[in-house]
């Protein structure tokens, strides 16, 4: 085998835009508002957008507010839905005379078979009946249509239940391409005990071409991006109790950002990357999570490869729309809701054509006041989450025909797969590292 | 709760209906120095004054407030606690909504409260 062959390996190349200019709130000014406007916002947009939907659905019956309700009478309401949980944590609980039986340690899931659904618009509210719309599948900020009737109880009960739909998807141009590779790699967890710093650097080394032969190296040339889904680093939480740091403690909480810019060095040097921050990463709580810090990667930061994105994060490679988030927001979906996999709640956020429904309700949001970010005007094809526990992947199929890969990204630390995704024809495969030695 | 003192003083002629109601208005000329107290002739006693000593006159009787608060109170545009009018003005205007442009006009031509009415109350 020959060291230096003929022909150098060029890696391929494509075209990058992004689109986070939504995600980000550096020319936000904070004045004291409240989270109704943030829920004005989505109210209106969604509101105006169900109403252009309900002559292609029920176009015979009448469209009125809460508030125009009239006992018996049929007819489409728009507004926001409420989720009432028994078992949702309130602060009030804190303060609660008695001491219940029910422990302050919180469930992983907080659904209850009594909670119920209340409609609300500017006027008014009233509680949901009936058994079309299910309280497991909602959560409270999904804004949808209702058909049906006041009952003589003051509930509305429901019939049918319109929600936006899949968004419209711009069109691909359909030509032949080569393959072109994405790799998405998430919860990295550097500076956990438990993370594998080689399992890492094998990845590095595949993507980079430092392993294998000719072969092995030409099918690492076509890896054209790397997307980092958030939780790179995990600063250990004794660190993390408000005390003031002793300087030997102090290097131990730089060590994991070090480590993590040494080998995202090795990466940026070779292909563009894009580093998204998660729960575990030292961004803003609240979503929309802005881009790390770039004097947290002295060394990747001086290419320009190197991309410090937020979070969400959507762009566009070869005109292929990506989009994104680190997990929170599916993983509040978890919290409050329920559904076989996590699939359908990534379906469900797309159908309700909104990244976070939960935000602000039990999502940290910045309260933005003219618009909402988190709402989804075009289709992407690429839809994916990060920090989930297993990699499940689907192709989903639109009514105007919009195709979207749907991934499910795993943590990298506990699982050490990667998920690879194929420009030409969107078909995704796991890369799986193990530094496990079988004898 | 503004009622001016010559206010207060009709309240008790009616409520009295004797002579030495109007008796008592002629001897009350020198008006007493503070005076939250009744027969005071002083319009604005300076307990209730506040923002830093300008006089809250124009609160209830300034038409171009009266109309920026039915524009603050309109739910269509949305709430409007926590937004200046005008940058709330404009939301609405692009979302379409179609604020009346006399508000507009208001809000950037002459002195009025840009802040909506619940600004430093909620």
């Amino acid at each position: 085998m020959e060291v230096d062959s003929q022909e150098q390996l060029q890696r391929k190349q494509s075209t990058y835009l992004s689109l986070d200019e939504n995600f980000e709130i550096q020319k936000e000014v904070y004045r004291g508002q409240q989270y109704s406007q943030i829920y004005f916002a989505r109210l209106h947009m969604m509101r105006t957008l169900l109403y252009s939907l309900v002559p292609n659905w029920k176009s015979h019956l009448p469209v009125c507010t809460v508030l125009e309700l009239k006992e018996g009478k049929e007819c489409i309401i728009f507004g926001t839905l409420y989720k009432h949980m028994k078992l949702k944590p309130c602060i009030l609980d804190e303060y609660s005379k008695e001491r219940s039986v029910a422990p302050l340690i919180k469930p992983h899931n907080f659904m209850h078979q009594d909670d119920y659904l209340v409609l609300e618009d500017e006027s008014g509210r009233v509680k949901l009946g009936g058994t079309k719309l299910s309280p497991s599948v909602y959560v409270t900020g999904v804004v949808v249509a209702l058909h049906g009737k006041e009952t003589s109880a003051g509930a509305f009960f429901v019939e049918d239940v319109l929600e936006a739909g899949l968004p419209p998807q711009i069109k691909r141009p359909l030509k032949s391409r080569e393959d072109k590779y994405v790799v998405f790699v998430s919860g990295l967890s550097i500076g956990r005990s438990s993370s594998n710093p080689l399992q890492f650097q094998l990845l590095v080394d595949h993507i980079t071409g430092h392993l294998g032969d000719e072969e092995e190296q030409g099918l690492a040339a076509e890896i054209v991006h790397l997307v980092i889904v958030g939780n790179s680093v995990e600063i250990s939480r004794g660190l993390l109790n408000g005390q003031n740091l002793a300087s030997k403690d102090q290097s131990r909480l730089c060590e994991p950002f070090k480590e993590l810019d040494i080998l995202l060095t090795q990466i940026a040097a070779s292909l563009p990357l894009d580093i998204m921050p998660g729960s575990s990463d030292p961004a803003n709580f609240a979503l929309p999570q802005q881009p790390l810090n770039r004097c947290l990667f002295p060394g990747s930061t001086t290419y320009n490869t190197f991309r410090s994105c937020t979070n969400p994060h959507c762009f566009e490679l070869d005109s292929i729309r990506f989009l994104g988030t680190s997990g929170q927001n599916i993983d509040d979906l978890t919290k409050y809701s329920e559904a076989k996999d996590k699939l359908d709640f990534l379906e469900r956020t797309l159908r309700w054509r909104h990244l976070a429904p939960t935000a602000p309700n039990t999502l940290g949001c910045y309260p933005f006041t003219d618009r909402d970010p988190f709402l989804i005007d075009s289709c992407p094809d690429v839809y994916f989450v990060g920090n989930q526990e297993k990699y499940e992947t689907c192709l989903l199929k639109g009514l105007e025909g919009q195709l979207v890969r749907l991934i499910c990204i795993p943590r990298f630390c506990e699982t050490g797969v990667a998920v690879v995704l194929n420009m030409r024809n969107l078909e995704c495969h796991a890369l799986t590292f193990g530094t496990q030695i079988s004898s | 709760m503004a009622t001016t003192s010559k206010n207060m003083n009709v309240f008790y002629r009616q409520k009295k209906k004797s002579t030495t109601s109007t008796g008592k208005k002629s001897t009350k000329s020198p008006s007493p120095k503070h005076a939250a107290t009744f027969g005071s002739d002083i319009t604005q006693p300076p307990a209730l004054v506040s923002h830093g000593g300008s006089l809250d006159l124009k609160d209830d009787f300034d038409e171009q407030e009266q109309v920026l608060r039915q524009f603050d109170m309109n739910m269509a545009y949305g709430p409007c606690v926590g937004i200046t009018r005008l940058d709330r003005w404009e939301r609405a205007q692009r979302m379409g909504l179609n604020p009346p442009k006399e508000i507009e006009s208001l809000l950037k031509g002459g002195k009025v409260k840009l802040e909506s009415l619940f600004d430093g109350r909620v």
